[in-house]
């Protein structure tokens, strides 16, 4: 229901929009030539449409709009795709959909390996020339085998029967396919399927496994034909897959081809015996010559006109069924775009674009879901809040040294079993936060816990960064020191330390905080730098003159002057710890969001991989917005002057 | 305006199209394989002899995980996925992929898939539930984490009570040397190298093969190729089971074997003796009632997605 609404919305926002946007355009003409920056401001109308086109191609992609609409519709698909399931062995032997009858692409084939062989035993220096007339002799009776499948004197009375069986069978089913009530359902069939259907549930359901927290993938589209126009394929696909089986097991086999081809393997064997150890290659040849001869055995070679009766017959129920199909084939085509659903054994699914492109519904379910603090992802919230003392916080900041050095020593139980505090011990009780203080919420969660790597890792880079940018670009010293080092690691991916990480620096935040510190520190390093050696002469200057110190200089001119530099060096950055964060901690990892995408994957659960997309989609915007503002606050001159 | 809409409707259609165009039927079959885990049909792939039996080109991917091979099978790139890992499969299934399992490549013991505990830590089978609390690494969704679940039910230590860290086997084992984690459960014959460098096994082979924990890597194969090539699925399987009859009876080709899994042969001999390939008649066997049937019990995999009829008996 909801879809619906929203994909109306969208399609009525859109056209409201672009025909606001033109009626702009038109208006606009008379008072701003192009190449005016006026032209470019605003256009809140535009916005609306570009973030309507991305939900409606998310929307048609993923088979929401389908499902939206067409709730019925993948139950009722699913019953046609049991039927092209079931049909899919049958048509392969015939030109419906491929531009051959399956024999004479075998026979095609067979030949041109035969005609391999023979070339490559002819010219073979390691056989005699007793053994080649010998190997070709086999060929040449290989070879004969095919006529005597092909030709149509030959066939058997039993399996023409059997064919033409086949046949009327699905004759059959075609005329009964047509009527109304086709399968002729009993009641009691119906109560069984009804209450089928009343267990299967919906298109996409998720449940949660109480307990573990665990989000399992399940039955994504229901399997039991719910409408009567379903019952019918599911129906008809049963029958087939019958017919199916049967046409697999009959094997075209005449008298004369079954006393040749046993002739044929009984030399052969008898060949290979009579052969010494150091004959192998003939032996290989004569087995190599056996098997095409078992293929050809295997295969399902007719004559070229025995079949004709039942691939009319296919083609005929083939047709039938497109026709019943009627709306149901326009629905697939146009909702259910790059891929439709496919019936595979006792299950149904999604293969496409909807597959590995989940629902905006489903999403939305699945991230309300896992946004709850106890399901969360592997027993971790994404987002939530734990009361934690004050006290722990102190214990974490104090280093427990400080009891050490105090003087005096640590209090030892007396005989009567008592341990009395002294001084030293309360104040280590202090340091290791082992006290109780007030309560204080602190957020935490795999977002918190990515959130938090990034801005650990920019801020070390800004502190260190940005001092020694500025140095580096107002001493000789300092740049000529480390200029060779920093261009020497600056154009290395990040990525590239990766490896590195886990046996140097741990498991543990250190090693990704690290990755994502190298990260920033390059882009704040070179950004400072410029800023400050880009500082104009003259203000300096002007400075100097007016009697400032070279501290004041540093902080009243080339440090504000550097300042746009800088905050750009710092957007960058953090957009290239968001980009560096995921693989860091795809690299080991019990936290984060890169985490749970990398597990996801293992699971298959793309509506859990889209939702860190999402996410992290939106905390980059987060990130990106606040420095906006930030710049916006602290450098209101740039691009003024 | 007007070019604008048929550029957006021409490539709506474009896309459409483009999911039928990639899953055209092919004249050769494209067969998934690991490097560094052999078997003996790999001589056969090195000798051509598939191509032979098969009358079609095979072309083999080696590929680095199961579930990799699993998106190649449903993306159309990939039609028989030869020795994936049975957790990644059963994930596969749980999602509804549309693929069967057909053979089973090789039962194998502890041996290539391990948990290991360092010394430091002073965990052995005896005091297992002191890794409760800690930090253990494990590669999730792969035979390892069935290994570690398995191996926890045997040591009687409580999976959720521990702080399980996602690392693939190169990085546990590299964790477990610098004491991040206390046990790391791994694969693959360097990473276990490096680990028990360390560290001792949680528990032995021979422990591991009583508690009946033992790994088992199969052939799977899209549902599409198994039913317009029934033929050469059935060729594919009987190959591979002459090959690893051969093996048995200690005629296969060491060389082409190891030139084909690339690796060492004194590696590869010690790799292969913890696999035990087994007769068709074992296979159907372990399929229907044995120990594949139960692993997938175990897992709660849904029915309907074994098929024993390709196999030769």
């Amino acid at each position: 229901m909801l879809t619906q609404i929203i994909t109306i919305l969208i399609f009525v926002s859109i056209i409201g929009c672009i025909m606001y946007g033109r009626r702009l355009i038109q208006t606009e003409k008379v008072d701003a030539v192009f190449g005016n920056p006026e032209r470019a401001k605003g256009g809140t109308h535009w916005v609306i449409v570009g973030s309507a086109a991305i939900l409606l191609v998310w929307l048609y992609y993923s088979w929401d709009i389908a499902k939206g609409f067409y709730p019925k519709s993948a139950n009722e698909l699913c019953q046609v795709a049991k039927i092209n399931e079931s049909l899919l062995g049958l048509k392969y032997q015939f030109p419906i959909e491929e531009r051959e009858f399956k024999s004479t692409s075998i026979i095609k084939i067979e030949n041109k390996n035969l005609q391999k062989i023979t070339a490559e035993i002819q010219n073979s220096k390691d056989l005699s020339n007793e053994q080649k007339t010998i190997l070709v002799g086999y060929i040449n009776k290989t070879k004969k085998l095919i006529p005597l499948l092909t030709n149509e004197d030959l066939i058997e009375m039993d399996t023409k029967i059997k064919i033409s069986e086949m046949t009327n069978e699905i004759k059959e089913l075609s005329s009964n396919f047509k009527k109304e009530d086709y399968p002729f359902e009993t009641e009691v069939e119906k109560s069984e399927r009804l209450k089928a259907i009343s267990e299967q549930g919906n298109w996409g359901i998720i449940t949660v496994r109480s307990g573990t927290g665990t989000i399992e993938n399940t039955i994504e589209v229901p399997f039991v034909a719910e409408t009567s126009k379903g019952l019918k394929f599911q129906a008809a696909a049963e029958e087939l897959k019958k017919i199916n089986d049967k046409f697999f097991k009959l094997r075209n086999h005449n008298p004369q081809f079954k006393s040749s081809i046993k002739g044929l393997k009984d030399e052969v064997k008898a060949y290979r015996k009579s052969l010494d150890d150091n004959e192998e290659i003939a032996s290989d040849y004569a087995k190599n010559i056996v098997k095409i001869a078992r293929r050809i055995e295997f295969a399902s070679i007719y004559p070229p006109n025995a079949l004709n009766e039942m691939q009319k017959a296919i083609i005929e129920f083939d047709d039938l069924q497109e026709n019943e199909q009627a709306g149901l084939r326009l629905i697939d085509i146009v909702l259910f775009p790059s891929g439709t659903i496919v019936a595979s054994g006792p299950s149904c699914s999604e293969q496409g674009s909807g597959r590995w492109l989940p629902k905006p519904s489903d999403t939305l379910n699945k991230f309300i879901l896992m946004s709850n603090p106890n399901v969360g992802y592997k027993n971790i919230p994404l987002l939530w809040i734990e009361m934690i003392d004050v006290s722990s916080i102190v214990g974490f900041i104090l280093p427990d040294w400080i009891a050490d050095i105090l003087p005096g020593e640590y209090p030892v139980h007396t005989s009567e079993g008592i341990v009395k505090e002294n001084f030293k011990g309360k104040v280590l009780k202090v340091v290791t936060g082992d006290f109780k203080l007030f309560k204080i919420p602190v957020p935490y969660g795999h977002i918190w816990d990515s959130f938090l790597r990034v801005f650990l890792g920019l801020v070390f880079g800004i502190i260190i960064g940005v001092p020694l940018g500025l140095f580096m670009g107002l001493n000789r010293f300092a740049k000529g020191f480390f200029d060779p080092l920093i261009e020497l690691y600056r154009p290395v991916p990040p990525l590239a330390w990766a490896p590195l990480i886990i046996s140097v620096l741990g498991i543990d935040n250190t090693g990704k905080v690290f990755l994502l510190f190298m990260v920033s520190l390059s882009i704040m390093i070179i950004s400072a730098r410029a800023g400050a050696s880009g500082t104009q002469l003259s203000k300096i200057h002007a400075a100097h003159s007016l009697g400032a110190s070279k501290r004041q200089i540093l902080r009243h001119v080339i440090f504000p002057n550097s300042l746009p530099e800088i905050l750009t060096g710092i957007r960058v950055a953090v957009g290239m710890c968001w980009g560096t964060l995921v693989a860091a901690e795809f690299l080991a990892g019990t936290t984060g969001i890169g985490f749970v995408e990398n597990v996801a994957k293992k699971y298959f659960q793309y509506e859990v991989i889209w939702i860190t997309i999402f996410i992290m989609g939106m905390l980059g915007l987060l990130f990106d917005i606040t420095l906006r503002k930030i710049i916006d606050k602290t450098i209101p001159w740039r691009g003024k002057g | 305006m007007k070019k604008l809409i048929s550029f957006i409707l021409g490539s709506i259609f474009a896309l459409n199209l483009s999911i039928t165009a990639a899953n055209a039927a092919a004249n050769e079959v494209r067969v998934a394989y690991f490097l560094e885990w052999p078997s003996p049909n790999l001589e056969d792939m090195q000798k051509k002899n598939f191509a032979k039996a098969l009358g079609v080109p095979v072309k083999w991917t080696n590929f680095t995980n199961g579930g990799a091979m699993t998106d190649a099978m449903l993306a159309g790139d990939i039609d028989i996925s030869y020795s994936q890992g049975l957790v990644p499969f059963i994930n596969a299934v749980k999602s509804n992929a549309p693929i069967k399992l057909v053979d089973i490549a090789m039962e194998y013991g502890m041996g290539g898939t391990t948990c290991v505990t360092s010394n430091a830590s002073g965990i052995t089978k005896a005091n297992g539930s002191e890794l409760e609390g800690k930090k253990v690494a494990v590669p999730l969704g792969t035979m390892a984490e069935y290994v570690f679940d398995e191996s926890m039910k045997v040591i009687g230590a409580d999976r959720s009570k521990m702080d399980i860290i996602q690392m693939d086997p190169e990085e546990g084992a590299a964790a477990l040397v610098s004491g991040d984690v206390v046990m790391a459960c791994l694969f693959g014959g360097n990473s276990i190298k490096a680990a028990v460098a360390v560290g001792s096994r949680l528990l032995t082979v021979q422990e591991a093969r009583d508690a009946g924990i033992l790994g088992i890597d199969i052939t799977s194969v899209t549902d599409k190729f198994m039913k317009e090539n029934p033929g050469m699925l059935r060729t594919f399987i009987e190959v591979t089971h002459e090959a690893n009859d051969r093996y048995r009876s200690g005629k296969s080709d060491m060389n082409a074997m190891s030139k084909a899994s690339e690796m060492k042969v004194a590696d590869m001999k010690e790799t292969l003796s913890g696999f035990k390939f087994l007769t068709p008649e074992e296979t159907k066997q372990s399929m229907e009632s044995g120990n594949l049937d139960g692993f997938l019990k175990g897992m709660g995999t849904p029915g309907g997605a074994v098929d024993t009829s390709f196999l030769p008996l």
